[in-house]
């Protein structure tokens, strides 16, 4: 039986999870900046991590252009507890993910990409 | 920029009208805010809104609302609301399936949009008008009357339509 997008998008996300140590929630979220998919804890109000995390990818490109950086790779986000971090999904969609400040940034950017690689052929 | 004079006339708009729809359409071509932020602040304007009537002691006796269903009276909260308001011009609500109904908006007619009112040249939807019902309706209500079902505004041709749950 063919899985739903849903299913789908479930899989690449707990995949992802797995494969990172210390990631700790992600989600898909469209440039309007409503959710599509998401692993988030209970404590994490789904439609503001949609709202906000579309926001900040939304304005960090724009100033990207405005100051001549060239198309967007990423935004990372460092708090003293951890990370935000937002990759776009093709023109559509954004990969939101929250991580520990233990995690491997490098292992981070290179597992995000392979996810988004799968995102992109599904969405 | 769009024809503001015609827009202006037709659309029968106030200033806070030219205001809103422009300002928001202008936060949203700097891309600080989209479809999920409306949906949010919308819901944050209908509390402001809320104690804006009480405090003129201008709300509605929900005892004497009329209509016999929860769809009727819902119609008849929508009409208070915009006649206060003021924020579209035609629209319609009907039932849709069980226990839902469709708000059917002519988006020509709309005062407060950000893209055909406030000019925002941006992708998607930014349709403040649901989640603000929907804010204003269960505070009006003083209970869970209904529940947004679409994220925001659906577009078919020149009509804007949002589905609500009607809850009780």
């Amino acid at each position: 039986m063919a899985q739903t997008l849903s299913n789908q998008l479930d899989i690449i996300l707990n995949t992802f999870e797995r494969n990172v140590p210390y990631v700790q929630a992600t989600a898909i979220v469209s440039t309007d900046g409503l959710v599509i998919a998401s692993r988030l804890p209970d404590k994490v109000e789904e439609d503001r991590i949609g709202a906000m995390g579309a926001a900040i990818l939304s304005i960090s490109s724009r100033s990207g252009d405005e100051l001549d950086r060239g198309d967007m790779e990423r935004v990372l986000i460092e708090g003293k507890s951890g990370f935000l971090l937002l990759h776009s999904i093709g023109a559509d969609a954004i990969l939101v993910s929250l991580a520990d400040k233990e995690v491997r940034l490098g292992m981070l950017f290179y597992e995000c990409k392979k996810c988004i690689n799968q995102l992109n052929e599904i969405l | 920029m769009p024809d503001i004079k015609q827009i202006v006339l037709e659309r029968d708009l106030n200033p806070y009208h030219s205001f809103f729809a422009s300002f928001f359409g202008g936060l949203a071509e700097l891309g600080m805010l989209n479809q999920g932020s409306i949906n949010i602040v919308s819901k944050r304007a209908a509390d402001y809104l809320y104690a804006y009537l009480d405090a003129k002691e201008i709300l509605p006796d929900m005892n004497a609302v009329p209509g016999d269903t929860s769809a009727e009276v819902i119609k008849n909260l929508i009409l208070y609301v915009n006649k206060i308001l003021s924020l579209v011009g035609e629209y319609d609500l009907k039932e849709a399936e069980q226990d839902q109904v469709v708000l059917l908006i002519s988006g020509d007619t709309c005062r407060i949009c950000p893209k055909g009112v406030g000019g925002a040249a941006v992708k998607g939807t930014l349709c403040p008008v649901p989640s603000l019902l929907e804010g204003l309706i269960n505070k009006l209500a003083q209970k869970e009357m209904v529940k947004l079902i679409t994220s925001g505004i659906e577009k078919e041709g020149s009509t804007c339509k949002a589905y609500y749950q009607v809850l009780n």
